[in-house]
Formats: structure tokens, sequence, C-alpha cells
């Protein structure tokens, strides 16, 4: 195995690795200061912040010979025998004269920056920087200009490392941001009336180092240091990108995307960054109802718990639509509780949304038409039940022909679609279900088919639930719960948990590794998943 | 051209002549007829083992060996494989380029076609900067002439060699004469310079084996070819015994002389005449009976010599040994005693704040912030304090130290190291007086507003 | 800002694609064009960026990023018939550039990097324009001006008056 001395500590690497010496040197615990550099993106080598010293080790005779000037640790890769030194006195010289010439024009704006808190330049100023400005002091200025429908610049925070520029260039395939001018006076900016929009034009924020892009959506709303972070999946599309989700008392502020080389590498779209609004919509349902002879009444979860047991082994041959929005538990719990109630109950895939075609940037991104996480992860659990009919899982339509052809005399919808302006089913599709005896629907938001409810029952947003979904393609990502929903609101689990006659508190794991148990399809769920997911794919061709 | 003992100038043969810039009156001196014999008898590896044996050494400032420079070409290339030819003059000082370009372009085009030929290149572009109208208009008839005298075009001779060449015109900015700069330009982007590895001769413009050289390095070819490495050894100074490392001086060399001398123009001599040689014996000495306070040795990014240090040879070695960057392009600017050393380094900081490219954070801010503080030390609010920040900007900023990518930023910074090194007592003396009250400050001042760097 | 209108004329247009086989890549036409059009309009619009992106299949911030950081190519309006780029490098300042720059200012009544009002000319400083054997010098159009003086700047100033009348 290739060995690298960095600061003296030995380490291993990967015999077919091509690491440059800032990521070489985390794996040995220490951090290289960077601006410019980004794993996503080309090297430039410009910011010079990462400027370390390097050489290397003889292997036969021991001698080690030093490259005799400083090298920026993000261009110079590592192989073995590389000896990196990170903490020398050339080196935080070398830190704290970049970093006092990116503060010579920056106007030191914290107080009324959103970075603040989370800021590359704060950051290594307060490690690597000195306390005493030498430099003339320039009056405060701080211009702000949209440089496009989401995104806003600070004009006079950037500290040039182009990153934005380079994203646009290399990962959306658009372009939109240039550099303009040159020297000290050059700024990043748009084409006058070419304003940046695109689909992935968010992660510009993200990967800006300091306070000069600001996400719009997220600017003045909160100090970042008030945020919790969740580990979260994107509930948008079937891609099922890994998200950090950042909240505050049950409040969601923003997304992030959250590193997986596996999925969405550091990338998300702005429909899933911006995604989470519906969460806090005031059109939610919040509390279950049940319409009888005297009409609509909000009723109370534990007498929902019992009622909906009685109706539906009242009304007879019951068909299920398990939507791809809840998890593999919840899909496994709500076929489990279906099946208890009536054994022979149809169970099908529910709505499933799709928009337009798979859409993909020149980066490797790609954003999926089918707009729902877990269309695969629910129908291995439909498969479980044996759902399948000539090897092929039901899906709506099925469920549709089956209600109007008189087949069902119940009815039990899940949905979840965060669509609050536009039901995802319409008057029509509603009417199919009119002659039934009982009707169940379990959404977010009221609809025509919830209109005719016999049980109208509010549902839970992705942020507010935990979970397994699976991708497209076939990878199982498990997320956890970031905010409790709306007061009078059960998450999808807890009821069928409680309906299930479990005891105690829903426990999304337990449930998991029953599943994991009981089928080869999803036996990778089996235990504790990495934060990336797995492929259930090869777990199947590794299992016995 | 004055003569230098036996020497007769050869880059600078047609100067003078009458139409010396036509194809038929290069013929008539010799020309052409080297490239004939060279594309019938010689394979590319002999011209590049040729130029390598001259010891040939660049000529655009930075010296290294021509013909080393070739073989780092990948062997056995599919092609293309590109020229390009740096003509983008701009290091302040400077125009040999220029007059090589206007009396005598198809010299140029002769050793761009070897060039070509040795390096296997099937275009060359010829980088010209905006600022030579008249460079370009000779340059594209000597390049029409060639087309149509065979020397240019498919099967070049005969020989199976096909070499296009086309100019490029560039738009006023100095980092374009940066080898990678050059290329980025080419490619119709900013001209940021490239990050190195790769270096161009494995992947330069277009993303192809790529080989910038120098027109004067190219006119060098040209003798070389015509005249023989034994000849082009005969000329300037030998490598040192004693040191190993030193490849030597060979060749004649183009001197740009200008600033405070009688007689400003360029003179060729072999490599090694002194600066009080040149200043005296073809500059007519310093102008108006006059000393010389400083002396820039090779463009103004080279640094200064003192009076004291005139006597130091101007080949690739000797600059350096009295603490400038180098030869650099040989433009050797006199500046004379009436001129305060105040107003020389802000005219040189104004120059490199207005042309550094800005992708290197050091070179960004510490040319900018040199600038600004010039302009304070001039505008009477200068402070002792000022020379330490600037001679440690000087020494941290460039490629030497690591800090940048390129080496603008040691041009740069060598006029202030220099500077402040050579003449801190002029400084002090200026800020004192012109700032009596404040010169002990040592608290940040406030900036002011640059108002004259346009 | 954008209205869209078409600059660029066949002719330019054509010139721009005949110096198409000489580069491997639309995008090294970049600076071809942009000298062309700025040749003919003495200043390149927005309009016409547009138009070379769309030439080109660039994006047209990335024709602006090359255009913007060459400062050479005016864009808001057009300079002057004759544009003057008065040398201020060291051989030239040496040797009185700065006061020829700022003398010709003056009588033209504009400051350096401006137009005269009756659109005759722009004077620009310029870095070394590499004729430093005739400093101070200066390039106007195609002509090099050397060995200047505030004298023969007067009366350079006068010649792009006479032929503007």
């Amino acid at each position: 195995m290739p060995t690298v001395i960095v600061d003296g500590q030995e380490i291993e690497i990967g015999a077919d690795e091509r690491l440059n010496c800032i990521e070489a040197a985390r794996r040995a615990g220490a951090e290289i200061p960077h601006y410019c550099w980004h794993p996503g993106l080309s090297v430039v080598a410009s910011c010079r912040m990462c400027l370390i010293q390097a050489g290397s080790r003889d292997p036969e005779t021991g001698a080690v010979s030093m490259i005799p000037k400083l090298v920026p640790g993000c261009q110079t890769p590592v192989k073995d025998g590389t000896v990196i030194v990170t903490n020398s006195d050339a080196v935080k010289e070398s830190r704290a004269r970049v970093e006092e010439a990116l503060l010579i024009d920056h106007p030191i704006d914290c107080p009324i920056c959103d970075k603040a808190g989370e800021c590359l330049l704060q950051d290594y100023h307060f490690e690597h920087g000195q306390s005493e400005r030498r430099a003339d002091i320039q009056p405060f200025h701080s211009r702000r200009r949209d440089v496009g429908p989401t995104v806003t610049l600070f004009v006079d925070r950037c500290i040039m490392c182009t990153r934005c520029v380079r994203f646009t260039r290399e990962v959306s395939g658009t372009s939109e941001l240039m550099v303009s001018a040159r020297g000290a006076k050059e700024e990043i900016d748009t084409f006058p009336g070419f304003p940046l929009e695109n689909k992935l034009a968010g992660n510009v924020v993200d990967l800006c180092p300091v306070g000069a892009l600001g996400d719009k959506d997220f600017l003045y709303q909160q100090r970042v240091w008030f945020l919790k972070k969740s580990e979260n999946v994107c509930g948008g599309c079937s891609a099922g990108c890994s998200l950090v989700t950042e909240h505050n008392q049950d409040t969601v502020y923003r997304l992030k995307p959250r590193e997986n080389p596996h999925v969405n590498k550091w990338w998300i779209c702005d429909d899933g960054r911006y995604g989470w609004h519906h969460l806090h919509d005031p059109s939610r349902l919040v509390s279950p109802g049940h319409r009888g002879s005297d009409g609509f009444t909000e009723i109370e979860w534990a007498d929902v718990v019992t009622g909906l047991r009685d109706d539906l082994k009242a009304a007879g041959s019951l068909a299920v639509a398990v939507s791809p929005q809840l998890t593999v538990e919840e899909a496994w719990m709500l076929c489990a509780v279906a099946r208890s109630i009536d054994p022979e109950a149809f169970l099908a895939l529910g709505y499933l949304p799709t928009e337009g075609a798979d859409e993909s940037f020149p980066g490797g991104f790609t954003i999926r038409s089918e707009k729902a996480p877990n269309r695969r992860g629910v129908e291995a659990v439909l498969g479980m039940f044996g759902a399948a009919t000539d090897g092929v899982i039901p899906g709506w339509n099925e469920l549709l022909d089956r209600v109007q052809a008189g087949d069902s005399k119940a009815a039990w919808v899940t949905a979840g679609h965060p669509t609050p302006t536009t039901s995802w089913c319409d008057e029509q599709t509603a009417a199919a279900f009119e002659g039934l005896d009982c009707l169940i629907v379990q959404d977010l938001f009221d609809s025509p088919l919830a209109a005719r409810a016999t049980w109208r029952l509010p549902a839970a947003g992705f942020a507010e639930r935990s979970g397994t979904w699976v991708n497209c393609g076939q990878r199982a990502q498990c997320f956890e719960q970031a905010i409790r929903p709306p007061a009078g609101v059960w998450p999808e689990g807890r009821l069928y948990w409680n309906m299930l006659g479990r005891n105690g508190l829903y426990d999304p794991t337990g449930v998991r590794q029953k599943i994991a148990e009981s089928s080869a399809e999803l036996a990778a769920l089996a235990g504790d998943l990495p934060a990336t997911g797995v492929d259930l794919r090869l777990h199947q061709v590794a299992a016995p | 051209m004055t003569e230098t003992g036996s020497f007769q100038p050869v880059l600078l043969e047609a100067v003078g002549v009458e139409n010396g810039h036509s194809i038929d009156s290069y013929r008539s001196r010799g020309g052409y007829a080297p490239l004939e014999k060279l594309l019938a008898e010689k394979q590319p590896a002999d011209v590049v083992e040729m130029v390598k044996s001259s010891g040939l050494r660049g000529r655009g400032g930075a010296g290294f060996m021509t013909g080393v420079k070739w073989t780092f070409l990948p062997k056995d290339h599919p092609g293309p494989i590109y020229l390009c030819v740096n003509a983008d003059e701009s290091e302040p000082g400077t125009f040999n380029n220029r007059i090589l370009m206007e009396d005598d372009p198809h010299q140029i085009l002769e050793g761009t076609i070897i060039s070509a030929y040795a390096t296997r290149a099937s275009t060359a572009y010829i980088y010209l900067r905006y600022e030579y109208p008249q460079s370009w208009n000779s340059l594209q008839t000597a390049i029409d002439e060639a087309y149509a005298a065979g020397y240019l075009g498919k099967n070049i001779k005969g020989s199976g060699f096909s070499l296009d060449i086309y100019l490029h015109r560039g738009a006023a900015a100095y980092i374009c004469g940066e080898e990678t700069g050059l290329i980025e330009s080419l490619e119709g982007k900013r001209a940021w310079p490239r990050i190195k590895p790769p270096f161009p001769a494995i992947e330069g413009a277009f993303r192809k084996p790529t080989v910038v050289n120098n027109i004067e390095t190219l006119a060098c070819v040209a003798q070389i070819a015509r005249r023989g490495v034994d000849w082009f050894r005969s000329v300037g100074i030998p490598a040192d015994p004693n040191n190993p490392r030193d490849p030597g001086s060979y060749g004649p060399k183009l001197y740009c002389l200008s600033g405070h001398v009688e007689k400003p123009g360029c003179y060729e001599a072999p490599l090694g005449i002194t600066a009080r040689d040149l200043i005296d014996r073809f500059g007519g000495g310093v102008w108006k009976g006059r000393r010389a306070k400083a002396v820039i040795p090779g463009g103004i990014s080279m640094g200064l010599m003192t009076e004291d240090e005139l006597d130091t040879p101007l080949d690739f070695a000797g600059p350096g040994k009295v603490g400038c960057l180098g030869l650099g392009t040989a433009a050797v600017v006199v500046v004379d005693e009436t001129v305060s050393i105040v107003d020389f380094l802000h005219n040189s900081c104004r120059f490199f704040a207005h042309e550094s490219c800005g992708q290197c954070t050091p070179c960004r801010e510490g040319t900018s912030w040199s600038l600004r503080m010039l302009e304070r030390i001039r505008a009477g609010k200068g402070r002792l304090k000022d020379l330490d920040l600037l001679a440690e900007i000087g020494n941290t900023m460039g490629m030497m130290p690591g800090s940048t990518i390129c080496g603008l930023a040691d041009g740069a910074a060598w006029p202030i190291k220099n500077a402040i090194a050579k003449f801190r007592d002029e400084f002090e003396q200026y800020i004192k007086e012109s700032n009596p009250t404040g010169y002990m400050e040592t608290d940040p001042v406030p900036a002011l507003p640059i108002v004259t760097a346009h | 800002m954008i209205a869209n209108r078409k600059v660029l004329t066949d002719d330019m247009v054509a010139r721009i694609e005949a110096l198409a086989p000489r580069y491997p890549t639309k995008q090294a036409l970049t600076l071809p064009a942009l000298h062309i059009v700025h040749d003919e309009l003495r200043h390149v619009p927005l309009d016409a960026v547009v138009e070379i992106a769309r030439l080109l299949d660039l994006a047209p911030a990335e024709v602006q990023d090359t255009l913007t950081f060459y400062q050479f190519f005016h864009q808001e309006k057009p300079h002057g018939q004759v544009r003057a780029f008065v040398c201020r490098s060291i051989s030239c300042a040496l040797r009185g550039g700065e006061q020829v720059l700022d003398h010709l200012c003056e009588k033209a009544g504009i400051k350096p990097g401006e137009t005269t009002g009756d659109g005759s000319l722009t004077v620009e400083p310029a870095e070394c324009l590499g004729a430093c054997d005739f400093a101070p010098c200066m390039l106007a159009g195609d002509d090099l001006h050397k060995d200047l003086t505030p004298e023969k700047a007067e009366a350079f100033l006068d010649s792009v008056r006479g032929r503007n009348s």
C-alpha cells in the first residue's frame, strides 16, 4: 500500500486512489485550508490558501527531499513516499498572508452577512489569520445585485475563488456566470438579460465559501448557528438525493445537499432545494376527521385507531393504494394492517406523479421524471405481500379500475404529494370512489378525493418522519425525522403501529430489521445503514 | 548597427536594407536556402538535436533551453501538434520583436517553419499583440509571399511536410505573453495562466501538445540553420565550467536600449555585453551628460541595477548576481539621477496592478495594495512602515516563493524589492520630508481612492 | 439593455466564419470576432456579444468574460473616429509620456479614457507600446507617433479635428 507522510505521521492510501494533498492530509487528521478547490470542480489552484510544503522520501535510503518552494495542496497529487508538511512556519506565514490579502477589500460586514457562522473566510481568519490589520483601510461598501431569480450576489464579499463560475460551466452546463474585468477590479457577474436561471442554480450558494452568493429564499431568515441539521433524503423525485434539513423549533429554513458519491455527489436541484415550503403551508390537513350521517366532524386519533378497523371490517373487500411517498417501513405496516383486516385486500402502488422526461446535466446530475421518492421500496414491500399478478405490481390505474368495477367496497388511499395548490387527484378521478362504503384518504392537503372521504387523515411531510426510501438506482437510504409534524398530525407510521397493536413508540428501525429478515430483495436493510445508503442489487448478488 | 569587435549583426542584417522585408531580399541574403536543404536532408529529430546542441536559450524572458523544450513533446503523437509563436511582446522597455517583424519577417517565418518541422507541428499561430499594426501588415505580406513561393502550405518543397501559419491578434493584455496565458487567449478565453503540470508540450493549445517560442528565438533558429551550431556557440558567454547547471549564454542577442540615453534603439551584440558598454558604446551615454541612477537590465520586471552595478554582463546569469530577477528580455532602460525612485516604483506598481490577471490571490491583491501604498506615499501620506510592508509583499508574492501560478508576480515583486533594498535611504527621506507629522505612524491609515490608475 | 437588434452585418458574419477553418474550436474565434466587430463599429455592443455567442455556440457570459478581461473593447458607446493610445509605461514616462498624455487631454478637453464631444478622438493611456526607441510615443489608429512633445501632440489634435470638420 502506498504510504504518505503527513506532518511526520505515516498513513496508507489505496493503491488505486488518486488523492491530492488536501485529501491525503485529511485522512491524517490535518485540515489544509482551501477556497477554490472543490472535489466536484476542475482544479485551478488560484486562491493559494492551500499552500503547503511537499517532498518525497527515497524508498531506498529513507532520505527526504523537499520541493524548495511552497506548493498548492490541491494541485499536488500524492504517491508512495510523498511527504506533506502542513504546520511549518512557512506554511502558517503563507496562510496568514493570503488571509490578509483577501481581507484588504472585503467589507467585513459579518454582522449583517448570512454566511457568518459558516464562512470559511471567518473560520480561516480565526485559525490562520493575524489579528492586526496592516493594509490601508477602505471605506465600507457591500454592493448587492441579483444574479438570478433565486440567487443574489454581494459583490464586495467575493474572494474570486470562481467555484460558482466553474459550476455553471462544468456541472450545470449553462454558463450564466462569468468573471468580468481583470486584476483587483474583477467581479462575478451575469450577462445582462441572461440571469442565473437553471435547475441547479442554488448549488452555487452552497459552493460559495464566503457570503458573496446568497440564497434569496434563506436570506435574513435565520442565523446559521441556530440551525440544527438532520440527515434526510429528498422526496422530490426518484433520484433520492441525500440532504441535510436545517431547522429550528420545528421550522425548516433550508435544505442543503449532503455528499453522497453514489447518488447526488455534492449537488441537489432547486426543485428539491426549495421543496420544503409545503411543510409549513397553512392549508395543510392537521386533524383527522370522520364523515358520518351527521356530516364531517374532527375526531381524536384514539378513535381513529379503533374506528378505522371497525369500519373497514364492516365494508368488506378492501383496496389499498400504497403511496410511493411512504417509507418502506410504513408501506410494510400499512400492508400488514390491511391484510389483518381483509386477508384478501387488494394492494397496489399508489398514485405516481411524473413530469416530462429525465433531465440530465453535463456534470452527470439527473433530475428524474418520476416525482416520488420510493416507488421501488413500496413495490418491494408489495411483492412481499404477494400483491403482484402475473409478476406485475398493480398500480393506481388498476386500483381505479377495480373500484369502478365495484370489486372493492372499501378503499384506503395514501398520498402525501407535496402539491398544496394543484391536487394530484381531480374531480373526475375522485368520482370513481363515490360508490364505496368506506373511503380512507391520508394526505397532506385537501383534494376532491379527500372531500369524499369517510375518514380524512392528515399525513406527515418528508422531514417529519423517519424511515427508508429506495431510489431509482435501487439504493436504499435511511433518514431521520428532522422536525415534529404540526400539532394534531400523526405520521403514517405511528397510526399503523398503533393499529397493529404494537406497544410503545413507533420504532422504524425495528420494523426495518423485521423486513430485512423476511425479504431477500430487502435483505440489505439489515443492521445500521451507512449514511450514503446501500445498493440493494449488490447485496442480492452477494447473498448466498 | 554598431560593431562589437568582430561581431556583425545577423538578426538585424535586414535593418536599413532597402526592401529588406521582401522575400526576394531575404533570399538574396541567403534566406530559405537553409530551410530547403534541411527539409531535403534532415529528419525532425536531427533539427531538434541541432538546436539543442547550439545551446540556444529562449529569448522571451525565462531563458529556457529551446531544444530541450522541444524534446518534452510526446514521441509519436498522432497530432495535431501546435506551434505558438509568442509575439505578444509587452514587457515595458522591449521592442526587439517589433523590429524583427517589421524589418525582416521572413527570417521569423523561416525560423517558424524550421521549428514546426522539428516539432512536427502542422499549424503555427503567431499571437501578435494588438499594438503592432505595422508588424501585422509586414508579417501577413510575408506569409502570403511564403505561401506563393511554396514555403508554406501542403507538402512544402516536396518534403511531405505541411504547415499553415496564421496570425492571431491580441487585445492589450500583458499576461498573454505568459505561454499558458497566451494559449488560453488563443482559445478564446480570458488569459488566465494554467497550472502546470501538464506543461504545454503535453497538453497545450486545444488540449494538444504545443510549443510556445518567442519571435527572437525563432529568428535565432533560422540563423543557426544558416550559419551552423559552431558559429552560434562561438558567440556569447560559454557555460561556466564550475557550475554544471549553467547552460551558458550562446549566440547574438537583441538589446533594447531606452529611457535616458542619447541614442535609444535596438542593438545586436553577443550575449554578455555589460550594461555600461551598451549604454556608452551603442547608446551614446546617459543623456544630457547626466549620471545613471538606476538601470533596468531586461524589462521592468527584472528589477534595478545601481550605477555601481553597470559592469554586470548582460547574459542569462549576470543580472541575477546583482539581485535582479534575470536577463528577461534584455531591454535596458536607463533612469537618470534626476528621477525620483518613488516615481519610478509607482510607475512599475501601476503597470503590474493594471496587468495582473487577477487569478492568484497574492498577485491580485499584492499588486493592487502596493500601488495603493505608492499612491499614498506620493500624496504625502507615506509612513516608514510602508517600506517594510512593500518589501514584504515583494518577498512573498510570486512563483519563486510558490505563491502564484505564473511569473508575473515575480516581475511585479522584483522592482519593489530591488528599489527598497537599493534605494531605501531615498524612500525614507522622501517620506520624512513629505509627511513630517505622520511618517512614524504605524496604525492602519485610510486608503486613497486610486485616481491615476486608469 | 438588450434590444435584440441585429448588429452583425452579413459581411461581418461571413468574415468571422471564414476564419473558422483556422481553429479546431469555435470558441477560438472569440477574439477575432470581437476584433472584426470592434474594427467596424468602434465598440462591441451587448447585442453583438449575444450574436457572437450564438454564432460560436457559447453563452453570452462566456464571450463577455473574455471581452471584459482585455479591457480593450469599448462596449457602451463607440470610441472616437481616431483612437489614440498614449504610452505611460517606464521608457515613455521617463521621457515625458505622462506630460504628453495630460497635455493632449487638456487641449482636447477630456480626461484620459474619454472621447471628445465631437466624437473625433478618444485618448487612452496605454501600457508599453513597444516603441521605446521613439519614446514618448502614441499609437493612433495604425500610425505610430514618435518622439512626442506637447507641441507635436497639439499638432496631432489639430489634424484630427481638421479631418473631422
